[in-house]
């Protein structure tokens, strides 16, 4: 990310010459309060939203320019995990995650040894064929992680994954994370919390009213 | 990754059965506009079928002068017959002239008593080209006709012709601004119902374009989806006007309603029922229907956006 503005038309600056780098493997958290920046710079990288000027590299793909066409493309290289979870609630927990295989193109045979795969994975095989509206938050949050993973993208955005969560549901979640940032996988996770990157051994960026700060 | 027109039409059928209410609501949307544009095009078909029937009556009578040797009849007959315009042409004797007078009286022939065949002239019924059967036109063979110095006089009910044209003229006007104001209208009121389809699914499409669903792979299933919509809907649209049909214009119903005089006039019609071209030509619209609406509603929800 290099010198990236956004500038809303109600002249509102969510983003103010943020650079930033983030080095394949990485686990980075956000932080910052509510207003700061965060879910923009997530939404700019998962280019839902376009910088109003700035340079914006994602997985060798220079997102930032009017005519980027391939973002479907782009999006197959990540995740994206939400704090309100974006499940289907008329499905179960098998079809939420099928349901994204299914719509990018997979095989059909492929698709259910995924699933079972990655549900043992987060630890809710059991559960596969409950509807999700019968999971708890944590549980919830990890049905939308292993749809966010199931693909295996290199890269995963998080944004407030805990924030609906308690203690003990947060550390479940967390545990998780971890675990796939030992596999490899990039991870930015932006988070309100900050006691939170306390916990844990990875780089911490600060935002504030849209700009990058040091602590 | 590739994207298969198998898969989509499965989709699609899927799509469908998930979602039965919306999608029945606007098959029934759909059905009700069609039916609407059906009844129209019924109507029309039946009308210029009428138009027709009376275009085909537009004839020419030659009056030949008295004292024309039948010799000469038969030459004059076949120069008429290479008129421009002119597609038939009968000899009428003044004996025929006389029978079908008395034919026409029926049961008062008796008036003709003492009326002899040679009162009468004889003449050439002249039937006219498709293209010929109109005010503008007739003119052209009547001036051909005057040219002839065996004929004394030629008549085709020159008022009777206007009127006529007049009247096919206002039909065609009519019919082509009505059938395409009821086009534009309906291409707004499907696409509208098929948007409210669309959007009922906007947390499904939010997913598809998180995962990154390829534009043709969200797209297309709703393409297929606003197809077999379109079909089902004026399927169900012409189902439902034969029905109306047989059962109303067929046994004309509505005659309960008309005076003696008009139940008299519209006995003579033939009320028909749209011919099978024109029923698959409204069903191949209805598709495309569907189709431009999805393809409407689709660039409001089906995008990525950013």
């Amino acid at each position: 990310m290099d010198h990236v503005f956004k500038i809303y038309p109600t002249q509102i600056s969510a983003l103010s010459d943020v650079s930033l780098e983030i080095s394949s493997g990485d686990f980075t958290f956000i932080a910052g309060p509510s207003g700061s920046g965060k879910t923009t710079l997530l939404r700019v990288l998962f280019r839902a939203e376009r910088p109003t000027s700035g340079e914006v590299t994602v997985n060798g793909m220079n997102i930032s320019g009017r005519h980027f066409r391939k973002i479907h493309q782009l999006r197959r290289t990540m995740g994206f995990v939400f704090e309100d979870f974006k499940l289907l609630r008329d499905r179960t927990v098998e079809e939420n995650i099928a349901f994204a295989l299914r719509v990018t193109g997979h095989p059909r045979k492929e698709i259910q040894p995924r699933v079972s795969e990655i549900l043992e994975w987060v630890g809710l095989r059991e559960r596969e064929k409950d509807s999700v509206l019968t999971l708890s938050a944590g549980e919830q949050q990890r049905v939308a992680i292993a749809r966010a993973l199931v693909h295996h993208p290199p890269l995963l955005l998080a944004d407030e994954p805990t924030g609906n969560m308690d203690v003990q549901m947060a550390a479940d979640v967390m545990k998780i994370f971890t675990a796939l940032h030992r596999h490899g996988t990039t991870i930015v996770f932006a988070t309100h919390d900050t006691e939170l990157p306390k916990h844990y051994p990875y780089r911490v960026i600060h935002l504030a009213n849209g700009r990058k700060v040091e602590k | 990754m590739k994207f298969f027109l198998s898969d989509a039409i499965l989709r699609a059928f899927q799509n469908m059965r998930g979602n039965l209410f919306p999608i029945l609501t606007t098959i029934g949307i759909i059905g009700i506009s069609m039916l609407i544009f059906s009844t129209f095009s019924l109507f029309a078909f039946n009308l210029t079928s009428i138009l027709k029937i009376w275009e085909d009556k537009i004839e020419v009578i030659a009056y030949l002068k008295k004292g024309v040797p039948l010799g000469e009849v038969e030459g004059v007959l076949k120069k008429v017959r290479r008129v421009e315009g002119v597609e038939a042409v009968k000899y009428v004797s003044p004996y025929d002239a006389l029978s079908f007078m008395e034919k026409k009286l029926g049961s008062q022939k008796n008036l003709l008593e003492g009326i002899q065949p040679g009162v009468l002239p004889s003449s050439f019924e002249i039937q006219l080209e498709k293209d010929y059967r109109n005010s503008l036109r007739i003119k052209e063979v009547v001036f051909h006709l005057k040219e002839f110095r065996q004929i004394e006089e030629v008549q085709y009910g020159q008022e009777w012709v206007e009127t006529f044209s007049a009247i096919v003229h206002v039909f065609r006007l009519t019919q082509g601004i009505m059938g395409g104001l009821l086009l534009i209208g309906l291409m707004f009121i499907i696409s509208n119902t098929l948007q409210l389809t669309i959007s009922s699914r906007k947390e499904e499409i939010e997913i598809m374009h998180i995962v990154g669903a390829s534009p043709a792979s969200i797209q297309v299933p709703f393409y297929i989806e606003g197809l077999i919509q379109g079909l089902l809907g004026t399927g169900l649209a012409v189902l439902f006007l034969f029905f109306l049909y047989y059962k109303v214009l067929l046994y004309k119903v509505f005659f309960l309603y008309l005076t003696p005089v008009m139940k008299e006039w519209f006995a003579g019609i033939p009320v028909l029922f749209l011919p099978p071209k024109t029923v698959v030509i409204i069903l191949l619209g209805g598709m495309v229907l569907g189709l431009f609406g999805s393809f409407v509603a689709s660039m409001r929800f089906l995008r990525y956006s950013g």
